[in-house]
């Protein structure tokens, strides 16, 4: 077993379970989706994709490319979410809904990492 | 490109991973712990002035307390952020530098850098691997002659002295093994310019590795080798090396050239050397070495090759050496170093006429020239030198000829592969009678001013001699002695040493052969002065004016004329 492996899938499931935890419930109500998580989720996201750094293997840059992906999504997020709360109107449902699905498409990302994690474990030769 | 960022990353996961680690915890703390509004009601921070906060307190501890002065906790909590953000800062710094000066790194940027500058060439190029005496001789005599040069040697000093070296051309360098085959190949041996590989490092062993991997890896692309080893010449010349010098046999010939024949000799030294100045003194190269009694002092592999030459002509060779069995000296051998007076005469250096101080210790050498010539001042001296920076004592010594190897095999070198017509006309020049070699000698005497001659090689066609080529257009004769000399361009006298056409070579064609479309033409001429062809080869006005016999002086005139020609 190897110790940095299973760091790096922590992290990488982790990242995706963060992102489903913020994005499952209505997608337009904001009492459903909290800031912690958003906020957990992107910098999750970010280690997972520092830990994928320097990977020179076909897996490794298709896991790299999609956190950096993901990466994309969330602080795309967390920028209209920061610029929502601060206007005058505050947070609306229409910038929830955004919010939302953009982090829906982060998640799509994270799967994938998550898919391409568990192919390449397949691999291995016993 | 891919390896130095990928390297960057790997190196900068730790520190990257702190500092994002850090920032999360700070931010999320600044949002969690409650506050007071100046209005004495609870407040909370949003994760955007967190985040704005927690950027600045990093960077700069301080735009003060902001939107609302701090609690006592919050305080609390921004002393330990700062401290901890400030030496995850430190540590991220630091191993930024540090991969800076890491070997692995620097090796990484040196080898992109060297690729990307083999990439960037866009003329022909050679690559010289070894850069001793010889290497460094052979790289300013490819940068006169505007080619570039690729260097590789494994010594990191050598290479390092290249970048203080004033160059027209600056070379390329690679400090690396030059027997392993994957620094051929980034030298660019596959390269569409690549005109060919030059061995000249000091190992025979490694030239011959070199040769062997350049053979396989592109058999197309020309080797030249020095090899001062018989055997490992074989073993070169035996899976095609194109070109091996050997320093001791071509100084060898050029004895015996220089005994039998030397208006040839002269020819031959005028040609090779023309980018270095020559050794020999002036008297022995116009009347040749005196045939007589000959004395050699050391009998390696310069001596062997010595007595080698001027067998076959009625030289008596005496050998002085110290072990003549290990060297297998022939019989009747002096035993000594030649150093002293007491093996001299035994030698019989009364009447001797030529002695060659042959052995591989300059001060051995220095001092059996000295011995010798106070002993019999009518000596004529060769000498060889082994360091070049010993050349200058020989000079003092009163040496004739001096045999500098490093010389030898980098003008050989140079010869061959940028003078292509003068290898070809110094091959058939063997075989002109001693009568017309000394009118050759003369006539290059007289349009060189007595002075050492330069050749010039000229071919005609569209891009070297427009002019010409236009004219031979217009399906007029064009003969050799239009374009040798001139009454209007006194000092620009020339003479056609050869002429190739069709893979046949003229020697010494007469001034009334024609020339044709693609003929390649060699010069002679006075160094340092535009010969009259120079000047001929891309001036339409001069063409028409002095070969077509249009005088106009008046250009409109003129151009009417050669309207009513064309």
């Amino acid at each position: 077993m190897n110790f940095e492996k299973v760091v790096f899938a922590f992290f990488i499931i982790l990242a995706l379970s963060l992102n489903f935890s913020f994005f499952v419930g209505d997608l337009a109500e904001p009492a459903h989706h909290h800031v912690l998580e958003l906020a957990a989720a992107l910098v999750v996201s970010l280690i997972c994709t520092i830990m994928k750094f320097g990977d020179r293997t076909q897996f490794g840059s298709t896991v790299l490319a999609s956190s950096l992906v993901v990466d994309l999504l969330l602080i795309a997020a967390a920028i209209t979410w920061g610029v929502a709360s601060q206007s005058h109107g505050g947070l609306t449902t229409s910038t929830m809904a955004t919010i939302t699905s953009l982090a829906g498409g982060a998640l799509a990302a994270n799967l994938l990492s998550v898919i391409l994690l568990i192919i390449e474990t397949s691999q291995i030769r016993k | 490109m891919s390896d130095i960022f990928f390297l960057v990353l790997r190196r900068l996961r730790t520190p990257l991973i702190l500092l994002i680690s850090v920032y999360a915890i700070a931010t999320l703390g600044m949002t969690l712990i409650p506050g007071v509004t100046p209005d004495g009601e609870p407040w909370r921070m949003s994760f955007f002035h967190a985040f704005y906060f927690v950027s600045f307190m990093g960077s700069t501890i301080g735009f003060g307390e902001i939107p609302y002065e701090f609690t006592d906790a919050q305080r609390a909590w921004v002393l330990v952020c700062i401290y901890t953000s400030v030496i995850s800062w430190l540590y991220g710094i630091g191993s930024m530098l540090r991969l800076l000066q890491d070997d692995t790194f620097r090796n990484a940027v040196s080898q992109r850098a060297f690729e990307l500058s083999i990439k960037r060439i866009h003329k022909p190029f050679y690559i010289i691997c070894g850069y001793g005496s010889t290497g460094r001789l052979i790289t300013q005599g490819l940068a006169e002659l505007d080619l570039k040069s690729v260097i590789i040697d494994q010594d990191s000093d050598r290479t390092h002295m290249i970048e203080l070296e004033d160059m027209r051309t600056a070379p390329v360098v690679l400090t690396a093994d030059v027997t392993e085959p994957q620094n051929l190949i980034a030298a660019g041996i596959n390269h569409e310019h690549c005109k060919g590989i030059i061995a000249v490092t000091q190992n025979d062993h490694t030239n011959l590795k070199i040769a062997v991997a350049s053979k396989l890896v592109n058999p197309s692309v020309p080797v030249i080798c020095r090899s001062e080893v018989e055997d490992e010449a074989d073993n070169m010349a035996s899976f095609g090396t194109d070109a091996i010098i050997n320093p001791y046999t071509t100084f060898g010939r050029r004895l015996n050239l220089l005994s039998q024949n030397p208006e040839l000799h002269r020819i031959h030294d005028w040609f090779i050397n023309q980018h270095s100045a020559i050794d020999i003194d002036s008297t022995v190269s116009q009347h040749g070495l005196p045939s007589g009694k000959w004395i050699i002092c050391g009998y390696g592999r310069f001596g062997k090759a010595v007595r080698e030459h001027a067998q076959d002509s009625n030289i008596e060779i005496v050998v002085v050496d110290i072990d003549p069995i290990a060297n297998n000296a022939p019989s009747g051998t002096i035993v000594g170093r030649g150093t002293e007076a007491k093996t001299l005469i035994e030698a019989g250096i009364e009447d001797a006429v030529v002695v060659v101080a042959a052995s591989d210790d300059d001060a051995n050498n220095l001092s059996i020239l000295i011995t010798a010539q106070q002993l019999n001042p009518k000596l004529t001296t060769i000498g060889r030198v082994s360091k070049e920076a010993n050349h200058q004592l020989f000079k003092h010594a009163k040496c004739d000829y001096i045999m500098r190897r490093n010389q030898i095999v980098a003008s050989e070198v140079l010869t061959t592969i940028s003078r292509p017509l003068v290898v070809k006309f110094l091959q058939y020049s063997s075989s002109l009678s001693p009568e017309d070699t000394e009118v050759l000698v003369k006539q290059i005497c007289r349009v060189a001013h007595n002075e050492d001659p330069i050749t010039w090689r000229l071919v005609i066609d569209e891009k070297n001699a427009p002019a010409i080529v236009r004219f031979l257009n217009t399906e007029r004769s064009f003969k050799v002695g239009d374009v040798i000399s001139n009454p209007r361009f006194p000092n620009s006298d020339s003479i056609l040493l050869l002429l190739w056409r069709d893979g046949m070579s003229h020697l010494l064609p007469t001034n009334d052969m024609q020339i044709k479309l693609g003929d390649e033409l060699l010069f002679c001429g006075r160094r340092n002065e535009t010969l009259f062809a120079q000047h001929l080869r891309d001036n339409i006005e001069l063409v028409d004016t002095l070969i077509n016999n249009n005088p106009h002086e008046i250009p409109l005139l003129r151009w009417l004329r050669r309207r009513k020609h064309i």
